[in-house]
Formats: structure tokens, C-alpha cells, sequence
């Protein structure tokens, strides 16, 4: 910290641009309700008291899309629904991240092999960040997702150029 | 996002709103203009993802159309297509609030065909669990309900005694939601021990708490007056519909498959006259309308304690589950067996032809059928209680669709 | 009452377009290959009078089955030159079911409909016909429930394809 150490009171925090801006963005990620089939009751459930996604910052479930940063796309996701869910990503704003809970939006889960009516992963209609896998994936699994999720958030940079697109 | 069918409205302008009362209320003095509303399929009040195209004319709901299919699984091709032991993880799916009862459906209907006897305990365990189901459904029914319209408080009260029964059912069978704990023949396991003093506990508790949602959502006057005169099923229309469950209770016609067609040991509890059919009166408006159904949901879930306690006090040691082979083949014929869901009558219809593998499997959805009286019951409401009338159907779209 | 006695009031009224019953029965014990039958008893009735038969039905004072739980069909096989329409009925007041099947042949898949009888057959009509390729006549709103409308084939049919793509999005 070179040039400003032992400068300020004791109540003054340095840190860097990036780090700020994602530390932002990963403690409030307000997701989208998108409950789906079974997986929604257990997003419900997280919602509620007993597991409280609000430790985290997530526990704004936003009825609209423009006004998310997270889809969990919670269940099973079929032909008729996928172009609802297309455009409903396309209305979220910029940084969106998605979260696949479940067997069923990771592959097509049970449905897979009859399921002439299940898209075989909500990959195949939006970008995903963070795959949950179980049937339905317990409370647990989705704050462990989420926090996989900040990880990822806390690892971008906003400011500098990632060194890869160098 | 079109539609095929333009229809016409049922309600005109100058003919007005039916008010309880009989008088009617008119809105000729308002300049309004017809206008198709369309809610869902992502909409937090429809219980999953459901679309209504609502036709208003300014604040009066003229016609309403739903449009269903877009958690469509294939429930019905996959029973046709795996075995039949290996269909009974998808019965879970279809109704996800209520999966013992869909268990309980499945193995009843294909026990009918094999034409087995149950064991006794096996019997105690499908009953007790099939009702502290039913408690948890109608919890979500409730909370969700009061969630719709405006309260918020209740719902996290509600999932908290969830929460416990889920662990309840974790301990029994080692899933929160999905449990496939009901089998072909009997039980998945024995209850571990100490298991069923936990059940009595939730039960005591349960009593208390269910008290409070009463007073606090059930009485609330907000709710009354959200509720009350809306959406009112009378007695012909839930027939024709073929309406069952607490939908057809809350139209005052006193009918459950559990006493009236009694099945497992619901016809010694009848005669023990363990637990009663709460029917609704009208109390708090019409006869029928949503606060009606509401209220027999909460009271339903008392009548499923007492036969919690019943199952409790009688349940003896012995075998949970005969002898069953791991590859059925189950004689040729056909069944079709109903039984009394949280939401209605639940029908499988099973048909074999001696095989491994079912030729028809067919699910009759409670929610299905019920929400098909939608398009009768928006037609004069005001666009605010859409909600509420959805709401008071209870659907899971999981069935509906299936 | 149970399924005698309702056949044979049935039988006494004379209702439109019975054409048999059949029951459960046990497998002959000189034939290896009779497995005989299970389940529940059922009556025939020709499909192109269901709609006469069933107000018939709910509108019998004895008999009363003013509900209809369900209507559904089935694919029994590829070669079978028939589909069944099952129809399950319930009556509230004298507390008892009956099952009713037709058959309707494949090639002609044509069938009046039970909307002007019981109203709660609409949607279950309109799944039969999406999932079957069932035509019912005089049915108000004969769209596709469940799939979408531009779907092709009839899934529940046994002879039914599973798609390669739809829309864009592969199905493999
Ligand atoms: S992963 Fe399992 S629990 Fe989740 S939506 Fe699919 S079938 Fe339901």
C-alpha cells in the first residue's frame, strides 16, 4: 500500500476499484422468482426462514426481470417455455448471471430419455454459471451455488482488462 | 403470443356487475376500453408458470382464457415406457407438493391389479404419511395464497412447521420432497426409532400453531375482504366441471373419497368416527366463494392431525413391505383407482397386458380438472381479484400439465 | 350398488349404445396361455352415442352419475386397429363409479363430443385429441392444450416418433 499507509484515521479502509465494485455486486444479487416445477418449492425454501437466502444478499426476489441480476432457472424447462425464458434473459440488465438448480435445467434430468417435450439442459437457451446438481437439490445446495456464484463475481474484474483478451 | 379464439364477452357494459345483494353495479359512466391483459407465464401469482390471458374492459374482467402446457413432462408417455417400478419416482414429480399421495395413487392402482393384501403397519405408515402430506400441501395452499394477495408474514410461519415436517420425512425416507417412500406392496422401511414420538410432537405443536394462522390469516379482515363474495362455484357448476377436493367441499357438497369410498383403513377411521369433513357455510359471504375454499383447507388440516393420532394410537409392530420382485409382472386388465389428494381426487387408470412394462398410464390431475372452471369463474370479477380467484383453485402446475 | 346392479339398470332403461360389459375374471386353468383378466368391470357403449349415454346416465334418478372424473384414451398396441376411450363416472349421491370404454377405430378417429353433457370434458377432450389425434365434433374450442400448437404427431399414440428438433433447439 506504499504511498497511503499510516496516512488516514483509523475508520478509512483501502482497497482497489475491482474489488469494490465486485464486492458490490456479489453481496446484493437479487434473483429473479422463476419457479418452475418441483425445484421452485425448494427455492421457496430457501427464501424462507429456516435456510434464509438473505445472509447472502439474495433474498430480493424481484418479480421482474429488469430488475435482477440472477435467474435460477429452478426445474424443468420444455419447448414451450424455453423462448419465454430466452427473452425473459434478454430483458435482465447487464452483469446477469444464470444458476441451473436441478437435474432437470442441468440435462434434462429424469426426463431425458421420454421426454419428447424437455429441452435437455437450459444451457441450450441462455448461458449458465453455476450448475446444482439433485432431484430436487437440497437448501443447502443452492447457498452453495450461490456462493460459487460470488466466487466467480469476486474473480472478474470490472476496471482492468483481463489479461486473456490481451 | 396470439390467440386462435376470440371470444365473446359475457358480461356487458350495460347489463353491470352482479353485487352481492342482487343489486348490480354499472360502469357506464366510465369510458373504457376493452384490453387483453396477459399474466404469466412467469408470474409469481400463478403457483408456477400458468398463463392467463385476461380480457378487461377497464377494471371488469370480461373473459379469461388459461393456457396451460408449459411444464409439460410427458408423465403419461414415461409411464408407458419404463417399468412399472421404475414409473413410481416420476409420481413424485407430477404433484411435487403432495408426492406421498401421488405414491400412494400409483401403488394402490397397480395393487389392484396384482390383487395383494398390504401388510397392517405398512397400511398405518402409508396412512400417517399421506396425511401429514396433506398438512404440508395445504400449508404451501394457505401460505401461498395469503402470499398472492398481500401477506407475507404468514407464509414464512407456515414454512417453518414445513421445514419441520420435511425433516420429519427426511428421517423416514431421506428425501425432503421427492420421497418414492410408498412402493408397490407395502413401505420403502420400517420408521426409525423414535420416529413416531416426533410425529406426535409436531402434532402437539401443530395444534397450537394452527391456531394462529387461523386468527392471524384465516379471521384476518383484510383477507375476508379480499376473499369473501369472489369467485363463487355454485353447486351445478362444480358438478359439471367435475370439481373435487376442497373445491367442491367449499361449494357446501359433502363428498370425500376417504369416507365415501373408503380405501386403505379410512373406513375403520370412519368408524371410529375419528375425523370429520369440513364443509363450507358461507360465513363470511356467498356460499362458495374463495374464502370458503380457503377455509376448508385450514380446517382440513386439523381433521389430518386427528388421524395422525389415530394412526399413532394403533400403529403395531410387524412387516412394512411382502414379498415383492424386483421385475413385476402384473396381470392383464385395467384399473383405475382414485384417491382423495390435498387438491381432489387424484385417478390413475392402469392398464397391462401381462408385460414388464405398462401399456397405459394414464394421471387424472386433480388441478387439471379443476382449474378448467377458470374460464367461468373470471368473467364479472375485477381485474385486482384474478389473483385471488387463482389463488383459491390451488393448482400445481406440475399436474396440470404433467 | 354395485357393478351387476348397475349393468342391469342399464340393461332395464335401455340406455343409447351399450353394446356389451366385460369383467375380471380368472385365468382357465386348461389353457396355459389365459392369464385371465384384473381390475375393474367396464361397459361398452359405441363411442358415436357416448354423449346420448352418458346424459342418459346422469340424468337416471337411480343411477345419477352427475360427475365425470375422467376421459382419457388408450393406445393398446402398433397393430391394434382400435383406440379406447375410457371414461370414468362417479355419482356423488348413490356413492359409486362405473367405467365406461369404446372403441373408435383408428383410421376414422372421428367422435361426437360430451361438452354439451358434462362441461368438464372440455379440456380432457381437448387432451385426448391433441395426445391421440382424436377429432370430437362440436367441440367449442378444439386447440392444443398441453404442446404447443405448432406440435406435430400425437405423442401418446404407440407408434409416435420423437422429434429431432423443434424451433432450434435440438432434442438429443
Ligand atoms: S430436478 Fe427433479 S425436483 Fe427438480 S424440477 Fe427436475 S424433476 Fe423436479
Amino acid at each position: 500500500m506504499g504511498l497511503f499507509e499510516k496516512q488516514f484515521e483509523d475508520n478509512v479502509l483501502t482497497t482497489n476499484v475491482d474489488w469494490l465494485l465486485n464486492w458490490c455486486r456479489l453481496s446484493s444479487i437479487w434473483p429473479m422468482t422463476f419457479g418452475l416445477a418441483c425445484c421452485a418449492i425448494e427455492m421457496m425454501a430457501v427464501g424462507c426462514a429456516h435456510h434464509d437466502i438473505d445472509r447472502f444478499g439474495a433474498g430480493a426476489f424481484r418479480a421482474s426481470p429488469r430488475q435482477a441480476d440472477l435467474m435460477i432457472v429452478a426445474g424443468t424447462v420444455n419447448f414451450k417455455m424455453a423462448e419465454r425464458i430466452k427473452r425473459l434473459y434478454d430483458q435482465m440488465p447487464s452483469p446477469k448471471y444464470a444458476i441451473a438448480m436441478g437435474a432437470c435445467a442441468t440435462g434434462g434430468g429424469p426426463y431425458y430419455k421420454y421426454g419428447y417435450t424437455v429441452v435437455k439442459g437450459v444451457d441450450r437457451v441462455v448461458p449458465v454459471d453455476v450448475y446444482i446438481a439433485g432431484c430436487p437439490p437440497r437448501p443447502e445446495a443452492l447457498l452453495e451455488g450461490l456462493m460459487k456464484l460470488q466466487e466467480k463475481i469476486q474473480a472478474s474484474s470490472v476496471i482492468r482488462k483481463p489479461i486473456h483478451t490481451v | 403470443m396470439s390467440t386462435t379464439k376470440t371470444y365473446e364477452p359475457s358480461i356487458s357494459r350495460t347489463e353491470g356487475r352482479p353485487l352481492a345483494g342482487g343489486e348490480r353495479e354499472y360502469m357506464i359512466d366510465v369510458r373504457t376500453q376493452d384490453m387483453e391483459v396477459n399474466m404469466g407465464p412467469q408470474h409469481p401469482a400463478t403457483h408456477g408458470v400458468m398463463r392467463v390471458l385476461v380480457r378487461a374492459d377497464g377494471e371488469l374482467i370480461t373473459g379469461a382464457q388459461p393456457h396451460l402446457g408449459y411444464l409439460h413432462r410427458c408423465a403419461e408417455k414415461i409411464g408407458e415406457s419404463v417399468e412399472w417400478l421404475q414409473y413410481l419416482p416420476y409420481t413424485d414429480r407430477y404433484d411435487y407438493l403432495a408426492a406421498m399421495n401421488n405414491n400412494l395413487g400409483y401403488s394402490m392402482a397397480v395393487e389392484k391389479l396384482m390383487g395383494i393384501e398390504i401388510p397392517r403397519r405398512a397400511m398405518m405408515l402409508r396412512t400417517l404419511c399421506a396425511e401429514l402430506n396433506r398438512i404440508g400441501s395445504h400449508l404451501i395452499a394457505i401460505g401461498t395464497y395469503g402470499l398472492d394477495i398481500g401477506a407475507f408474514t404468514p407464509f414464512l410461519y407456515m414454512f417453518r412447521e414445513r421445514e419441520w415436517m420435511m425433516a420429519l420425512f427426511e428421517k423416514i425416507c431421506g428425501a425432503r420432497l421427492t420421497y418414492s417412500y410408498i412402493r408397490i406392496g407395502g413401505v420403502f422401511n420400517d420408521a426409525p426409532p423414535g420416529w413416531l414420538s416426533e410425529v406426535e410432537a409436531f402434532c402437539d405443536t401443530f395444534e397450537v400453531k394452527w391456531r394462529e394462522y387461523y386468527d392471524l390469516l384465516i379471521q384476518n379482515h383484510i383477507f375476508v375482504k379480499r376473499t369473501a363474495d369472489i369467485g363463487v362455484i355454485t353447486r351445478e357448476m362444480a358438478l359439471d366441471f367435475g370439481l373435487t377436493g376442497p373445491m367442491l367441499r367449499g361449494s357446501a357438497i359433502d363428498w370425500d373419497l376417504r369416507r365415501d369410498t373408503p380405501y386403505e383403513l379410512y373406513d375403520e377411521i370412519c368408524k371410529d368416527k375419528a375425523f370429520e369433513i369440513p364443509l363450507a357455510s358461507g360465513e363470511k359471504g356467498t356460499l362458495g366463494d374463495c374464502w370458503d375454499r380457503a377455509w376448508v383447507r385450514a380446517m382440513e388440516m386439523m381433521e389430518s392431525i386427528k388421524i395422525v393420532r389415530w394412526c399413532l394410537d394403533k400403529i403395531e409392530p410387524g412387516p412394512v413391505i411382502g414379498d415383492i420382485p424386483k421385475t413385476l409382472r402384473i396381470p392383464p386388465g385395467e384399473a383405475y383407482v382414485g384417491i382423495e389428494n390435498p387438491r381432489g381426487e387424484l385417478g390413475h387408470y392402469v392398464v397391462s397386458d401381462g408385460g414388464k412394462i405398462a401399456v397405459r398410464c394414464r394421471v387424472r390431475g386433480p388441478s387439471f380438472v379443476n382449474l378448467a372452471v377458470l374460464e367461468e369463474l373470471m368473467p364479472g370479477a375485477l381485474l385486482a381479484d384474478t389473483i385471488a380467484i387463482i389463488g383459491s383453485t390451488d393448482i400445481v402446475v406440475g399436474e396440470t400439465d404433467r | 350398488m354395485n357393478f351387476q346392479g348397475i349393468y342391469d339398470r342399464i340393461r332395464s332403461i335401455q340406455a343409447p349404445g351399450v353394446t356389451g360389459m366385460d369383467e375380471p375374471r380368472e385365468p382357465n386353468p386348461q389353457d396355459k396361455k389365459d392369464k385371465g383378466r384384473s381390475g375393474d368391470p367396464y361397459v361398452l357403449v359405441d363411442p358415436q352415442r357416448l354423449p346420448e349415454f352418458l346424459e342418459c346416465l346422469r340424468d337416471d334418478p337411480s343411477l345419477k352419475f352427475e360427475l365425470m372424473a375422467d376421459l382419457t384414451a388408450t393406445d393398446p398396441s402398433k397393430e391394434d386397429g382400435y383406440l379406447w376411450i375410457n371414461v370414468q363416472l362417479l355419482s356423488l349421491v348413490r356413492k359409486h363409479r362405473l367405467a365406461v370404454k369404446c372403441l373408435l377405430p383408428k383410421e376414422n378417429a372421428v367422435m361426437p363430443s360430451s361438452v354439451s353433457v358434462h362441461r368438464g370434458a372440455q379440456w380432457a377432450e381437448r387432451e385426448c385429441s391433441e395426445m391421440y389425434g382424436i377429432t370430437f365434433e362440436g367441440h367449442p374450442d378444439p386447440r392444443n392444450i398441453l404442446l404447443p400448437e405448432d406440435w406435430i404427431g400425437h405423442p401418446l399414440r404407440k407408434d409416435y416418433e420423437f422429434p429431432e428438433e423443434y424451433h432450434g433447439i435440438s432434442c438429443k
